[in-house]
C-alpha cells in the first residue's frame, strides 16, 4: 500500500502549502475591489481592434483634462459576446461605456440597456455633431430615430493590392473605383499563378471562415451586386422581412465570389478577419478587398508587433468595384454606448465625447507605439488633414467609400441578425469547400431565413415599423445641432 | 519483458523516449519562447531558434499597463477559495462513503463522478443567471460556489481512497473510550489523512484554476480569471500572439509546479482516488 | 500497491446509528443538488418559452415543443451529435491505445525514463483553453509549426489545410485533445500495469505465452476496472467538446467540425436564443445521462 510511509516528503507538501497560502495572500492584495459608485473610475469595455491600442495609450491626456481616471478594459469578440449576454439577461452591465456592435444597436436601445444620446448631444455645444459622416452614423448608431451610440472606428471596405505585381501583370487599377466587378475578377484571375518575386502568387485571398468572416466579406459583393436581404427593411413601411437573397443579382455574385476563391490560396476557405490580412502582408497574394483597417494592418508582419511587412511600402488602395446599380458599401467598426443603469452618467459621456471628438480620433491616428495604427475616423474634417494624408494616403478614397455606405443594405440589423448570419455563413462556407452549388445554397438558406424569421414572428410583421432612410438620420442630426 | 532486451531494442526504446518528450514537451516549450520572442519571428518560416528575448510581451501583460496581473491574484483568490469551502463538505462524505456500508453507496459515488461529466457549456447561462438572482454576479464568491460542482464530487472521491487506508482499530479504540463522530473524525481522522487532504486540495486547485468556462460568464473586469485573460488578446483585427502565450505561460506555471511536486500522487489525483500509483 | 480500492473495507459495522453516514453526506449532496437543479430547471422551463435575447430581453411567451421541434428540425442537432459521436469514439480508442503502448514504455528499465515519466504528464495539467490557444498557434495557415513540419517531411497537407478541409479539420482539432490526453491515459495505465502481480505475468510467461497475448489476455483484463473508469471519463469529456472548436474551426468548414458542444454554445452564447439553447441542453443532457447509464449498466455492474 502506498500512503503512510511518506513523512518526510509530508513536510514538504506542507512547505509548499504554506508557500501556496503565502502568494495568495499577496495575490490578494494585488486584486482591485470592484469599483464603487462614488468612485470617479470609469470602467470602460472595448473590442480589442487597433482603436483600443491607440485610446489606451492616450488615456493619461483624458485623466489629465477631465480628472476622470479610465479603466479600459479589452476583450475578444467571443468573450464580450458571452460578458455581455450574461450581464443584460441580469441587467447588471458591470461597465459604464460599452462597445456596441451596430447589429445589436435596436436591441439595447428597446431593452434600455443603453442610454439614447440625442438629448446629450443636443444639450452640449461642442460636439459638432455636423463633422461625422452621416452614412456612418445612419449604418452604425441610429436606431427608430435616436442615435444610441457614437462611432469610435468606422471601417468601410476598399481594395488592397501588391502595387508593383500588379504592374508587373499589366493591369491598371482604377484608384476611383471605376471598374466592375467582373474586371476585378479578371484582374485576379490574370495575376493568379504568376511567378513574382520568389513567390507562385495567388490572384486574391478570402475570409471564408464561418459565420461572421465570410459574410462580412460576401455582403459586400452581393450587395455591390444588387442584393438586398429582405423585401422591405430597413427603409419602407411597413417593414416585411420576406427574404429576397434567392435572386438573380445574389446568384451571380456568389458566382462570383466562388471563382474568386478558385483564385486565393485553398486554406482562405478557414481564414478569418486578420488571417486573410496577414496572407496578403506575406506578399504573395495579388488583390483583395476588405475592410479598412488592413490598409494599415497589412503594412505590418504581426498584429501590434511595429515592424513593417514585406508589402510596407508596396500597398496600393484603391475604392471598390461597383455593380450594375448604385454602388453600396458595407459600413462596420465600433461604436460606444453608455449603460443605462451607469451611476457616472456624466463622466461616460465625458469619455464618450473625448473618444470620438477630432481632436482625440487625430490623436490616436498619429499615436505611433506600435507604428501608425489607426484611420478609420468617424469625423469628415480628419480625411482631408494634411497631416494624417501623409502618413495614410488613402484617405480621400477611403472617405469616397464611406460615402457610399450603407451599412444597413449591406447586413440590415434585424432582430434576428447574428441566428441569419450563422446560417447564411455556415452556407457560404460550404460554396467554398464544394459542398453546396451556389443555386442550392441560396435557396436553402433563403428557406432557413423565412423558417427563422417566422418562428420569431418577424414574417408577418406586426409592430410598429420605422422608416429608415439616410435622410431621416440627416435630419435628425441637423435637429440635433 | 525486461533484463533480457537487446541492444537494438534498447536504442529503439530510447529513440521512442525522445520522440515522446518531442511530441509532447516540446509544443510546451515553443509556446514558452513564443512569450519572449521578439515578434517578427512569431511565425518565421522556416521556425527561428535562437533569438535575443524580448521581455516586452511580459511586461504589457503583467507590469505596464499589467492587464493581467491582478487576474493572477483572481485566480489563486478563486483557486484557494474553492479548495477551502469543498472541504467542509466533501471530508465528511468522504468519510461516511468510505467507513458505512450505506445503501446505495455505489450509486451516490457514480452521482457524484457523473457530475464531473456534465456538458459545461449547458449550463453558462444557467448560473450567470442564478449569480445574479442571488446578488452575488461577478462576485469572487460566486465563482467559489459554482466551482463546488466540480471539486466537491472529486475530493470526495480522492479523499476518500485515503480515509480508506486508514486503520480503523485507531477509530474503533477511540469509540469504546466513548469518543463521538465528531470527535473521532477531527481529533483522529483527519491528522492521520492530512497528507491525503493536502494532495486533494491541490489537486482540487488545479481543477478550480483551470477552469476558464465558468468565470467567462460570472466574473467581472475586476474579478477575473487569468485563463479567461488570456482571450482578451484574441482580437478580430489580429492576434497579440506574445501577450496571449505571456498570459497564457503564467496560467500554466501553477498547475505545473503541483504536479512536479505531488509526483507519485498523480495518477491518484488524476483518477480521483481510484488507482493508486 | 493495490490497482482500484473501489471495495472499501468491509467493516462498517451494524451496531452503529444508520443516520450518521447520513448526516455527514447529506450537506455535499444537498449543496450539489441546489446547484445543479437550478440550471436543470431554469433550462427545462425555458425550453417551453419562446426567449430570445436579439428579440427582446425577457421570455415572450409560451410556446410548447416548438424549440425542441426547432432544434431538430434543421438537422443541425442531429449532424453535430453523428460529429461529436465520431470524434469522442476515435478520440477515445486512439487515446487508449496510444496511451497503452507509452506506457509499455515507461515500463522499461531506460536511462531517463523516471524524468520522462514526469515530465509526460505536463499536457494534461494545462488549461483546455490554453491547449485551443497552443494549437491555434501551431496551426496557423501562415507559418504555424504543424504545417511546416508536415510538409518539411514531406506529408501532403490538402489544399485547404489541416483546419480548412472538411476531411481533415475535425480530427485536427482531436488532434489537440489527444495530445493533451493520450499522457493522462499512459501514465494511469502505466501505474495499474506497474500493479499487476509479478507471479501472474511470470507464470504466463513460463507457459509460453506470448508477450502480446500476456498483455492482451492476462494484463488487460487485471486493470480491467481502471482502464474503464478513465475511459469512461474521457469518453464523456471529449463528448462535451466546445472549448477547443471554439478557438480552431468555428465548426467549419461547414458543419465538418462542429461539435454538439459548440452547437449548444453558438444556440446560447452567440445567437442568444435561451429557448432553443435550453431545449438543446436538455437534449444534452439525457443524451449524457444515457451514455453513464450505458456505461454503469455494462461496465461497473460489478461494482460493490
Amino acid at each position: 500500500m502506498s500512503g503512510f510511509d511518506f513523512n518526510l516528503s509530508r513536510r514538504g507538501l506542507l512547505k509548499s502549502g504554506v508557500a501556496l497560502a503565502g502568494t495568495a495572500a499577496i495575490g490578494g492584495g494585488l486584486a482591485p475591489r470592484p469599483a464603487r459608485a462614488a468612485d470617479t473610475t470609469l470602467r470602460v469595455l472595448l473590442a480589442g481592434d487597433p482603436f483600443y491600442y491607440a485610446i489606451e495609450g492616450l488615456k493619461d491626456q483624458f485623466q489629465q483634462e477631465t480628472g476622470i481616471k479610465l479603466a479600459i478594459e479589452a476583450i475578444s469578440l467571443e468573450a464580450l459576446q458571452a460578458r455581455l449576454t450574461s450581464s443584460f439577461i441580469s441587467n447588471e452591465p458591470d461597465a459604464d461605456v460599452i462597445s456596441v456592435d451596430q447589429m445589436w444597436l435596436g436591441q439595447y436601445l428597446e431593452s434600455k440597456w443603453i442610454h439614447p444620446l440625442n438629448e446629450l448631444i443636443k444639450a452640449d455645444s461642442d460636439v459638432n455633431v455636423e463633422d461625422y459622416i452621416p452614412e456612418v452614423l445612419y449604418s452604425m448608431n441610429t436606431w427608430r430615430g435616436q442615435v444610441g451610440t457614437l462611432p469610435v472606428a468606422a471601417y468601410g471596405q476598399m481594395v488592397l493590392y501588391r502595387k508593383d505585381f500588379v504592374e508587373k501583370a499589366g493591369i491598371s487599377v482604377p484608384e476611383d473605383g471605376s471598374w466592375s466587378w467582373e474586371q476585378y475578377l479578371a484582374a485576379i484571375q490574370k495575376m493568379n499563378g504568376q511567378d513574382f518575386d520568389g513567390h507562385k502568387m495567388s490572384g486574391t485571398v478570402l475570409a471564408g471562415q464561418q459565420p461572421a468572416p465570410v459574410v462580412h466579406m460576401y455582403s459586400q459583393l452581393a450587395a455591390s451586386m444588387g442584393t438586398r436581404w429582405f423585401k422591405d427593411f430597413p427603409a419602407g413601411t411597413p417593414w416585411d422581412f420576406q427574404p429576397t437573397i434567392n435572386s438573380p443579382e445574389n446568384l451571380a455574385a456568389l458566382k462570383i465570389f466562388s471563382e474568386l476563391y478558385k483564385n486565393a490560396p485553398a486554406e482562405s476557405v478557414g481564414y478569418n478577419w486578420f488571417d486573410a490580412g496577414m496572407r496578403f502582408a506575406k506578399g504573395d497574394v495579388g488583390m483583395f478587398y476588405w475592410w479598412t483597417p488592413y490598409a494599415y494592418l497589412c503594412k505590418k508582419d504581426g498584429y501590434m508587433s511595429g515592424k513593417d511587412s514585406v508589402v510596407a511600402d508596396k500597398l496600393g488602395m484603391a475604392r471598390l468595384p461597383k455593380g450594375p446599380g448604385e454602388q453600396v458599401v458595407s459600413l462596420g467598426g465600433h461604436s460606444l454606448g453608455i449603460t443605462a443603469n451607469t451611476a457616472n452618467r456624466d463622466a461616460a459621456w465625458q469619455f464618450v465625447k473625448w473618444a470620438t471628438s477630432a481632436k482625440t480620433q487625430k490623436a490616436m491616428g498619429l499615436y505611433d507605439k506600435y507604428g501608425h495604427q489607426f484611420s478609420d475616423f468617424a469625423r469628415k474634417s480628419l480625411y482631408s488633414d494634411p497631416e494624417l494624408l501623409k502618413i495614410y494616403p488613402h484617405l480621400t478614397a477611403q472617405l469616397g467609400d464611406l460615402e457610399r455606405g450603407n451599412g444597413k443594405i449591406v447586413r440590415p440589423p434585424c432582430p434576428v441578425y447574428t441566428t441569419l448570419e450563422g446560417i447564411y455563413g455556415l452556407n457560404l462556407n460550404k460554396v467554398l469547400t464544394g459542398q453546396l452549388t451556389p443555386e442550392a445554397c441560396l435557396s436553402e438558406t433563403s428557406t432557413f431565413f423565412e423558417t427563422i424569421l417566422k418562428g420569431n414572428f418577424l414574417i408577418p410583421y406586426q409592430q410598429a415599423s420605422y422608416d429608415d432612410t439616410l435622410d431621416a438620420t440627416k435630419a435628425l442630426l441637423k435637429s440635433l445641432a | 519483458m525486461e533484463g533480457s532486451e537487446s541492444a537494438t531494442g534498447r536504442w529503439l526504446g530510447i529513440a521512442a523516449m525522445v520522440l515522446l518528450l518531442l511530441v509532447f514537451i516540446g509544443p510546451i516549450v515553443w509556446f514558452i519562447l513564443l512569450a519572449i520572442r521578439p515578434a517578427e519571428t512569431y511565425f518565421a518560416m522556416p521556425p527561428v531558434l535562437s533569438f535575443t528575448p524580448n521581455w516586452e510581451s511580459i511586461r504589457y501583460t503583467f507590469f505596464d499597463p499589467g492587464n493581467n496581473a491582478p487576474q493572477l491574484g483572481n485566480s489563486l483568490i478563486v483557486a484557494i477559495g474553492a479548495v477551502a469551502l469543498n472541504l467542509p463538505f466533501s471530508f465528511p462524505a468522504a468519510y461516511a462513503l468510505s467507513r458505512y456500508k450505506i445503501r446505495g453507496r455505489k450509486h451516490i459515488m457514480l452521482w457524484y463522478l457523473g457530475l464531473l461529466m456534465a456538458p459545461p457549456v449547458a449550463f453558462l447561462i444557467p448560473y450567470s443567471v442564478l449569480a445574479s438572482m442571488a446578488g452575488v454576479k461577478g462576485t469572487y464568491f460566486s465563482m467559489i460556489l459554482i466551482s463546488q460542482t466540480l471539486t466537491i464530487p472529486f475530493s470526495v472521491w480522492l479523499m476518500r481512497s485515503f480515509i480508506d487506508e486508514v486503520p480503523i482499530e485507531i477509530e474503533e479504540a477511540a469509540r469504546i473510550d466513548g469518543a463521538g463522530t465528531t470527535t473521532i473524525l477531527l481529533k483522529f481522522i483527519l491528522p492521520m489523512v492530512m497528507p491525503g487532504l493536502i494532495v486533494t486540495s491541490m489537486f482540487a486547485f488545479v481543477f478550480s484554476w483551470n477552469n476558464a468556462a465558468f468565470p467567462l460568464v460570472l466574473a467581472n473586469r475586476s474579478t477575473t480569471t487569468l485563463p479567461v485573460g488570456t482571450l482578451q488578446y484574441f482580437g478580430t483585427a489580429g492576434v497579440t500572439w506574445g501577450f496571449i502565450a505571456s498570459a497564457a505561460v503564467a496560467a500554466m506555471i501553477p498547475p505545473m509546479l503541483i504536479f512536479l511536486v505531488l509526483d507519485r500522487y498523480v495518477v491518484r489525483g488524476l483518477t480521483f482516488g481510484s488507482v493508486k500509483g | 500497491m493495490s490497482a482500484v480500492s473501489i471495495a472499501a473495507p468491509s467493516r462498517a459495522r451494524r451496531r452503529l446509528p444508520d443516520y450518521t453516514p447520513w448526516l455527514l453526506i447529506s450537506p455535499s449532496i444537498l449543496l450539489l443538488l441546489a446547484l445543479i437543479a437550478f440550471p436543470l430547471l431554469f433550462a427545462l422551463k425555458n425550453s417551453f418559452y419562446f426567449w430570445n435575447l436579439q428579440m427582446g430581453p425577457a421570455p415572450m411567451g409560451f410556446i410548447g415543443l416548438d424549440n425542441y421541434r426547432m432544434a431538430l428540425s434543421n438537422g443541425m442537432f442531429l449532424g453535430s451529435l453523428w460529429t461529436t459521436l465520431q470524434m469522442t469514439l476515435v478520440g477515445t480508442a486512439i487515446e487508449f491505445c496510444l496511451g497503452l503502448a507509452i506506457a509499455l514504455l515507461l515500463l522499461r528499465r531506460l536511462p531517463g525514463i523516471k524524468l520522462t515519466r514526469v515530465l509526460l504528464i505536463m499536457p494534461t495539467t494545462i488549461a483546455p483553453i490554453v491547449v485551443g490557444f497552443l494549437f491555434r498557434y501551431m496551426y496557423d495557415p501562415n507559418g504555424g509549426l504543424i504545417p511546416w513540419l508536415l510538409t518539411s517531411a514531406g506529408i501532403p497537407l490538402p489544399a485547404a489545410g489541416l483546419l480548412g478541409s472538411p476531411s481533415t479539420a475535425l480530427w485536427a482539432v482531436l488532434f489537440a485533445d489527444i495530445w493533451q490526453w493520450t499522457p493522462f491515459f499512459a501514465i494511469v495505465l502505466y501505474a495499474a500495469l506497474l500493479a499487476v502481480p509479478g507471479e501472474i505475468v511470470e507464470a504466463a510467461r513460463v507457459d509460453g505465452v506470448s508477450p502480446w497475448k500476456q498483455l492482451l489476455y492476462v494484463k488487460l483484463p487485471l486493470i480491467r476496472k481502471t482502464a474503464l473508469i478513465i475511459v469512461m471519463l474521457r469518453f464523456m469529456q471529449i463528448f462535451n467538446t466546445f472549448d477547443l472548436v471554439v478557438v480552431l474551426t468555428k465548426g467549419g468548414p461547414g458543419t465538418a467540425s462542429r461539435t454538439l458542444g459548440y452547437s449548444l454554445y453558438q444556440a446560447g452564447l452567440v445567437d442568444f436564443n435561451i429557448g432553443l439553447s435550453s431545449a438543446m441542453t436538455w437534449m444534452m443532457v439525457i443524451i449524457v445521462n444515457a451514455i453513464i447509464g450505458l456505461f454503469v449498466f455494462f461496465a461497473f455492474k460489478d461494482w460493490d
